[in-house]
């Protein structure tokens, strides 16, 4: 927190050269834009901005699918947790029952956003833990067959990698080239007696969302348990379980809903057939052991009532808006642009080297992710590119661009500035090097 | 911040050089402009990761208004501080330097000149320990040095590439070596002119079935013509490489001698070498033994010294003769192996992969009698094969004959550390001679080099005639 309540000692120093306001002359230029989007949406109900919100404002920062900006609101909220409300929930005593009372609402409040039944949440250390807790929490001292889309996050795709070296047999389900899972082929590889079938709500790459209902029928057609790892599609899109017919799971994660790491949760029907992968005290049901972090549930419960907030559904639609605007305005090819993305969620696939957009865009203040990340000399393109059958030096572009409830209008303008001014040099530079 | 002021291309470049195009396809050229010994321009062009850009980026911003060899002196390790670098990205920017210092060895190679500099020794740097060795000592002997390497070509397609001596990866433990101790490093990629003057004529002399020597050519007709040409360039008055072989003086130039160390003699390889150069240049390691060196080598944590043996037909990488023959367009069909009668005795796969005096791999016999290669006839893809006696030669006809000093009796020797056999030494005209030998040389073979020494040093050599 001393980063960002003594900014002169955070340990990165931000150049204020590179980080004035973006020049005023794009800002406005595209009227449209301004008679839709208000400017105002960065500014939050009820008050003065923090000094996390000021830290945010200080770079433009469009990687909110890698992690969000903490919300105020959700600190303040749990701040009484980490403090005079400490106690063990597992205790009797006074500051035990309060505790134990504050995670319940907290558990009861996560639940009722989902549609879920309270016993139904598992809080976990994070959308990691959730998910290998569906994965191998269903598998535990059997074998049998697990159907997993080929686009999953390695959370959920490492574990089933691990039974399927257990002797599970671990059927991909592809995808179609706009990124979502091929319908057809997952009737055919589903199977009635399959361990579980693993599809993500929305991928963390390109935003891509699921038509996860027609797939809950599908697999409760043939009695099959289904896991959606929610983590990524949380920030941008509502899942009811109450709708999802069958057994169902979802993993989500407070980080990407403006809450901290550390925090995650398994939720859904489905967890009353899972056995443990983590043993100890026995508390979450006997699901997860160890000491609850009361803190964390709360978080998690303010971070998913402020998203289901009128205002949070309408900046949502601003946040499309915006990021179709700057894929328009770039003009670049879009992974997964003909399917239904997360708002906001843009991978750009900008014929250059990802990485090396990121860091020209990162040394003028805004930051975006890439791709694909480079590894010992190997530029591996992202697996879910590949699977979409996105060319492998097409995918090696790819840039990331994920906006948040912060972004602002001027904030977009910067980008499409920023990149107008370096894309003829790299263009020169990579014409240069054939 | 990635500079990028620098993209783009030189318009009529001094020097070019590129580097990538592997797993990931990254790719780096630079080109430069000269202004005298100096980067007047130093542009580059990236199509690749972050970490290779910015040390493009970075490394044209450095260099771009200093000298080549200034520029030279920038390794990966000051591009990994300068440009800001994580470990994990150290392989990527290498692309980067390696795509800037083929650009600064094009500029050399294309002739630039630098004024003379009195105490200037040009080390040939191999990436052995031998070469190694040579460098370390002539900067502690507080010499203005710069090291060279050739990049020559190697059989892509050989079993190991990388164990030749002018591999991609000796080239740069070379240059790595060199940054260390501060040392300036050009790269020369003599790969097309090295493939036209030293493959081609080794495939065409096995074509022809003859056996030729590609070493003694290389030394002789490229290596050291090329190093002698550029340490000129560069205003060095003298040059060194760890060739174990020592120079005698005499006349006008000296003569080629064996080295001390009698099992890592060199002196066969180096005979055609120009007498001219051999004025400029030093042997250091002439008057040492192989393992003092590799010791000493280890004790200073010279990297080289365990740094594999270099194979002795560096361009085969380590394949075969036959295989690699027949990936430079050798057709080799089966064809009849004979006895001098004429009389067949079995079916060889290939006539020119088979050298005089070979036993090995004919499969075929007479008797108990153990059957040498005598001859091939490479116009009737034949291999006449017999007793080793036969093979047994008092006279070898010699062509291209060079003479460094005219002497009568000669030790003669046919291949590197061959044994010798004594005789004399008969000038039959402009550059052919006789070799009228006291005793049978055995292995003799058209196309090999002999080599005649008077006590240690080599007065005269040529080709053996067919």
């Amino acid at each position: 927190m001393a980063c960002y309540l003594r900014s002169s000692q955070c340990s990165i120093e931000w150049d204020p050269a590179v980080l004035a306001p973006p020049s005023t002359g794009r800002v406005g230029r595209g009227t449209h834009l301004q008679k839709q989007v208000r400017r105002d949406v960065g500014t939050r109900r009820g008050g003065a901005l923090s000094p996390l919100s000021a830290t945010i404002r200080g770079v433009i920062y469009l990687d909110h699918a890698a992690t969000a900006p903490p919300d105020d609101r959700v600190v303040a909220a749990m701040l009484p947790h980490l403090t005079e409300r400490f106690g063990n929930p597992s205790e009797p005593h006074t500051a035990g029952r309060r505790a134990r009372a504050d995670l319940a609402a907290a558990r009861a409040e996560i639940a009722m956003w989902l549609g879920a039944e309270a016993e139904h949440v598992v809080l976990t250390s994070g959308g990691t833990e959730a998910d290998n807790l569906a994965v191998l929490g269903r598998a535990q001292g059997l074998s049998g067959r697990m159907v997993v889309s080929a686009i999953e996050h390695p959370a959920v795709r490492r574990s089933v990698d691990a039974l399927a070296g257990r002797g599970w047999e671990v059927v991909i389900a592809p995808v179609v080239p706009a990124g979502t899972l091929d319908l057809d082929a997952l009737e055919q590889l589903v199977r009635a007696g399959d361990a579980l079938v693993c599809v993500m709500g929305a991928s963390n790459v390109t935003g891509v969302l699921q038509p996860i209902s027609e797939i809950a029928v599908l697999c409760a057609e043939r009695g099959v348990p289904l896991h959606v790892d929610q983590v990524q599609a949380a920030s941008g899109s509502d899942v009811d379980l109450s709708l999802l017919p069958g057994s169902v799971t979802i993993a989500i994660a407070a980080h990407k809903l403006g809450g901290p790491r550390g925090v995650g949760a398994l939720v859904g029907s489905g967890i009353a057939e899972l056995a443990p992968i983590v043993h100890g005290g026995g508390q979450e049901g006997g699901l997860r052991s160890g000491t609850e972090d009361v803190a964390g549930a709360v978080a998690l419960a303010t971070a998913l009532r402020i998203r289901q907030d009128e205002h949070a559904v309408a900046e949502r639609e601003q946040r499309a808006i915006l990021r179709d605007a700057l894929e328009q305005r770039l003009g670049l090819s879009v992974a997964g642009a003909m399917a239904t993305r997360l708002p906001g969620h843009a991978l750009l696939l900008t014929g250059f080297r990802g990485d090396t957009v990121v860091r020209l865009l990162d040394e003028r203040g805004i930051a975006v992710s890439a791709g694909s990340a480079c590894a010992s000399g190997e530029t591996a393109p992202d697996a879910t590119l590949t699977a979409m059958g996105i060319d492998d030096d097409v995918a090696r572009g790819a840039v990331r661009v994920s906006l948040g409830p912060t972004t602002t209008a001027d904030e977009i303008d910067a980008l499409v500035a920023a990149w107008h001014e370096f894309e003829p040099s790299l263009r020169v530079a990579a014409e240069a090097a054939a | 911040m990635i500079d990028l002021s620098r993209v783009g291309a030189v318009d009529q470049p001094d020097g070019e050089g590129r580097a990538g195009g592997g797993r990931c396809n990254d790719r780096v050229r630079f080109t430069v402009g000269l202004v005298g010994d100096r980067l007047d321009q130093v542009r580059f062009g990236a199509d690749a990761c972050v970490s290779t850009t910015a040390a493009a980026a970075w490394l044209a911003a450095r260099a771009e208004g200093g000298a080549l060899l200034a520029g030279a002196r920038i390794g990966l390790a000051e591009v990994l501080v300068g440009a800001e670098i994580a470990p994990a990205g150290a392989e990527c920017a290498l692309t980067a330097v390696d795509a800037f210092h083929a650009a600064l060895g094009d500029a050399v190679a294309r002739g630039m000149q630098t004024a003379a500099v009195g105490n200037r020794s040009v080390v040939a740097m191999s990436g052995g320990v031998d070469s190694a060795m040579v460098l370390t000592e002539t900067v502690r002997e507080g010499r203005d040095v710069v090291a060279v390497t050739l990049r020559l070509w190697i059989d892509p397609e050989a079993p190991s590439p990388e164990r030749a001596c002018c591999a991609p990866s000796a080239v740069r433990s070379a240059r790595d070596l060199c940054h260390q101790h501060g040392v300036p490093h050009i790269a020369l990629d003599l790969r097309d002119d090295f493939r036209a003057t030293v493959v081609d004529p080794f495939v065409a002399g096995y074509a022809a079935g003859e056996t030729p020597n590609p070493c003694t050519t290389c030394n002789g007709a490229f290596r050291f013509d090329a190093i002698d040409r550029i340490a000129t360039n560069l205003g060095a008055a003298e040059w060194r490489t760890g060739h174990y072989a020592q120079l005698v003086e005499q006349g006008d130039a000296p003569l080629v001698a064996r080295g001390l160390d009698e099992m890592k003699d060199q002196s066969y390889m180096l005979a055609l070498v120009n007498p001219e150069i051999l004025t400029r240049v030093r042997f250091p390691l002439g008057a040492r033994r192989k393992v003092d060196v590799q010791s000493e080598a280890k004790e200073r944590g010279l990297a080289a010294a365990n740094a594999l043996e270099s194979q002795e037909v560096c361009f085969m990488g380590g394949s075969a003769l036959a295989p690699f023959l027949e990936r430079q367009g050798v057709v080799m069909k089966p064809g009849p192996i004979v006895d001098e009668a004429g009389i067949e005795l079995g079916e060889h796969q290939g006539a020119l992969a088979y050298t005089p005096g070979q036993r090995r791999g004919l499969g075929v016999s007479r008797g108990t009698e153990a059957l040498h290669v005598l001859r091939v006839d490479a116009p009737t893809n034949t291999i006449v094969v017999g007793a080793l006696r036969r093979l047994g030669r008092r006279s070898v006809d010699l062509r291209d004959v060079q003479v460094r000093t005219t002497v009568d009796r000669i030790d003669a020797c046919f291949r590197m550390r061959g044994a010798t056999v004594p005789g004399r030494f008969v000038v039959t005209g402009g550059d052919t001679a006789e070799v009228q030998l006291d005793r049978d040389a055995f292995q003799v073979a058209p196309g090999q080099v002999a080599v005649l020494y008077d006590g240690d040093c080599i007065v005269a050599a040529g080709t053996v005639a067919g």
